[in-house]
């Protein structure tokens, strides 16, 4: 026993352990590793940035000019933030609105065999690539949305004031991409609303059910506000996927560089719009587009900061109860 | 009902049959037996809870005191597969089958839980109206005056009446604990269940729930699982003793006033736990 304690102590202990870490390959190839992607992320960001210091010079022009006149000038972003904004608040509005309810159903209503799939299925269709939404979009429900949709639109009131005339030739509009980019996100907002909902601690649920609360009012007065932060934390991330898609919203929105508010009519957004035009860009046009993408890349990062941080706030204000 | 009196007197179930006068019995088991998904978790539990006295339910882990216990109030309900068989009286209604709705039982039957679970969302007051809203109450002057009484109830006034509309989450453990007990009171429930109410608190907040709960059995019928033998023959005064048989189903041992239990059972077993020769 001795014999055995005393060999271990000297071969392993001692030089392994004792000694501090060692250098092996792997410590090297860690090292590496992660140099490489320092020098990457580093790079990246640099590289945007500097591509797009040009049209920094012209910002006002950037955030707040309409028209983009290619190749000569001047770029004009307004229509590109405007359509971005008006499709990512439309769709994340149908997004929760829908999400929330199909959230509570799973966690509530669905059986418990159910379940475990319906929610894998709601992560697999989170993970289904977007030029399969923007091909279902163009192909599927911009005939149906001319034919049967924008129609029942035009008997509503203020129709021609929100919605304005119909494009009526292939049907891309703000409109449609608003709603596939919200079928989009709409799995996106199930499978984190879902993990949220059933992360409010169960005897919270059986307090509740004890005080002779039915099920609804376990709901409502509960569990949602027990929610409340991670769901708007899902709230946020969901937008942050919205504003950033690109191939989806470059098939059905319409490519049109004008600023619109009528829904019916064609748009654009920043992603999409640098996905079309950065291969015929040159010069100016190549560092304006780049400076639209440095401002996308900071409303991103803005949602998924505030988006993580809530998520946090959520967890440790379960943790403490 | 008499009948079934009869047939829970096998042989291994002793009950308490001295005689009791009619309105003094809160609640009645007979062969109450709880299954999940087939498997039997406790059978064979046939006692009388007495009106205003505190009732303890004892025994090792797995004895199905809490599945018991939850099962006087419907919580089982909300599990898929769980079945209760038997019957539950609660003055003289069947629980399960009578034309009672589970809301309704649930606020006469209220629920204290292990650990102390407040509504982390709403304020001290908010708290402890819960259940009246729960039940359509919106009377701002009725609601103040239940709230405030209750608080008093659970020995909790005093220290929160200057700060009702703070959150639930800034009480000590031991306040929260009497805040779910104001909670529970304040829907005026007839029974109270007690699931090992003080085991998550420390020695002193535990002493201050047992002296509320010695109180509280002047106007409320209480039923308490404890694994804590001490606090049972303290606060108690009738006590059943469950223990996990062969096939790892709980069962009623023995059913007695807390002061045989602990002196004088007639089961060997019982004498053995009480004794902490085992569990």
């Amino acid at each position: 026993m001795t014999v055995l304690l005393d060999n271990l102590k000297d071969d392993d202990l001692t030089e392994n352990i004792s000694a501090g870490p060692s250098r092996g390959w792997y410590h090297w190839l860690i090292v590496i590793a992660s140099s490489l992607f320092a020098v990457v992320s580093i790079g990246f960001v640099g590289s945007i940035l500097a591509y797009s210091f040009p049209a920094w010079g012209h910002a006002a022009t950037l955030i707040t000019g309409r028209g983009w006149q290619s190749p000569t000038g001047p770029y004009g972003g307004l229509a590109m933030i405007t359509g971005t904004l008006e499709t990512s608040l439309l769709a994340l509005t149908f997004a929760v609105l829908v999400g929330l309810g199909t959230s509570i159903a799973i966690v509530f209503l669905v059986p418990r065999r159910l379940r475990t799939i319906v929610a894998t299925a709601v992560e697999l269709l989170a993970a289904v690539p977007s030029i399969i939404y923007g091909l279902w979009g163009f192909l599927v429900l911009a005939p149906w949305m001319l034919k049967s949709f924008d129609p029942f639109l035009a008997k509503l009131p203020f129709s021609s004031a929100i919605f304005g005339p119909s494009s009526q030739q292939f049907g891309p509009s703000l409109l449609l991409a608003s709603v596939v980019l919200g079928v989009m996100i709409l799995p996106t907002f199930v499978a984190i609303s879902r993990e949220v909902i059933s992360a409010v601690p169960n005897d919270l649920v059986e307090a509740s059910y004890s005080l002779g609360a039915t099920r609804w009012q376990v709901i409502k007065d509960v569990v949602l506000p027990a929610a409340k932060i991670g769901l708007l934390g899902a709230t946020f991330l969901s937008l942050a996927r919205a504003t950033g898609e690109t191939v989806a919203v470059a098939l059905v929105a319409g490519g049109v560089a004008d600023v619109q508010f009528h829904l019916l009519q064609p748009g654009t957004s920043i992603a999409a719009w640098i996905a079309t035009q950065f291969g015929e860009a040159q010069g100016n046009e190549i560092s304006a587009l780049m400076a639209l993408g440095v401002l996308l890349m900071l409303i991103n990062f803005s949602l998924s900061l505030i988006s993580r941080s809530l998520v946090n706030r959520q967890r440790k204000a379960l943790a403490r109860v | 009902m008499d009948q079934n009196i009869t047939e829970a007197n096998s042989p291994e179930v002793l009950v308490a049959t001295e005689s009791r006068t009619p309105g003094s019995v809160a609640m009645s088991l007979r062969n109450v037996a709880v299954s999940f998904n087939g498997k039997t978790a406790v059978r064979d539990c046939t006692f009388d809870v007495e009106s205003k006295k505190v009732t303890s339910l004892i025994g090792p882990s797995g004895s199905g005191k809490t599945t018991l216990l939850r099962a006087l109030n419907r919580l089982h309900d909300l599990t898929p597969g769980a079945k209760v068989n038997g019957q539950i009286l609660l003055e003289g209604t069947d629980i399960y089958r009578g034309d009672m709705t589970a809301t309704e039982l649930r606020t006469r039957v209220g629920m204290v839980f292990q650990r102390p679970n407040p509504f982390p969302t709403m304020s001290i007051y908010d708290n402890v109206i819960s259940g009246l809203r729960f039940n359509g109450v919106k009377k701002k002057s009725m609601l103040d005056e239940i709230a405030e009484r209750s608080l008093r109830d659970a020995a909790l006034w005093e220290s929160v009446e200057s700060r009702l509309k703070v959150s639930a989450g800034n009480l000590s453990g031991g306040e929260q604990q009497r805040l779910c007990i104001a909670r529970a009171l304040a829907l005026d429930p007839e029974v109270l269940l007690m699931d090992e109410p003080t085991s998550a608190l420390d020695p002193i907040a535990t002493l201050r729930i047992e002296e509320l709960l010695v109180t509280l059995k002047q106007r409320v019928t209480i039923i308490i699982v404890t694994h804590n033998m001490q606090q049972a023959s303290r606060i108690s005064d009738d006590c059943a003793f469950l223990l996990m048989g062969e096939d790892r189903a709980g069962e009623l041992i023995e059913f007695s006033t807390t002061q045989k239990i602990f002196n004088d059972p007639k089961d060997s077993r019982t004498l053995d736990y009480t004794l902490g020769r085992f569990g």
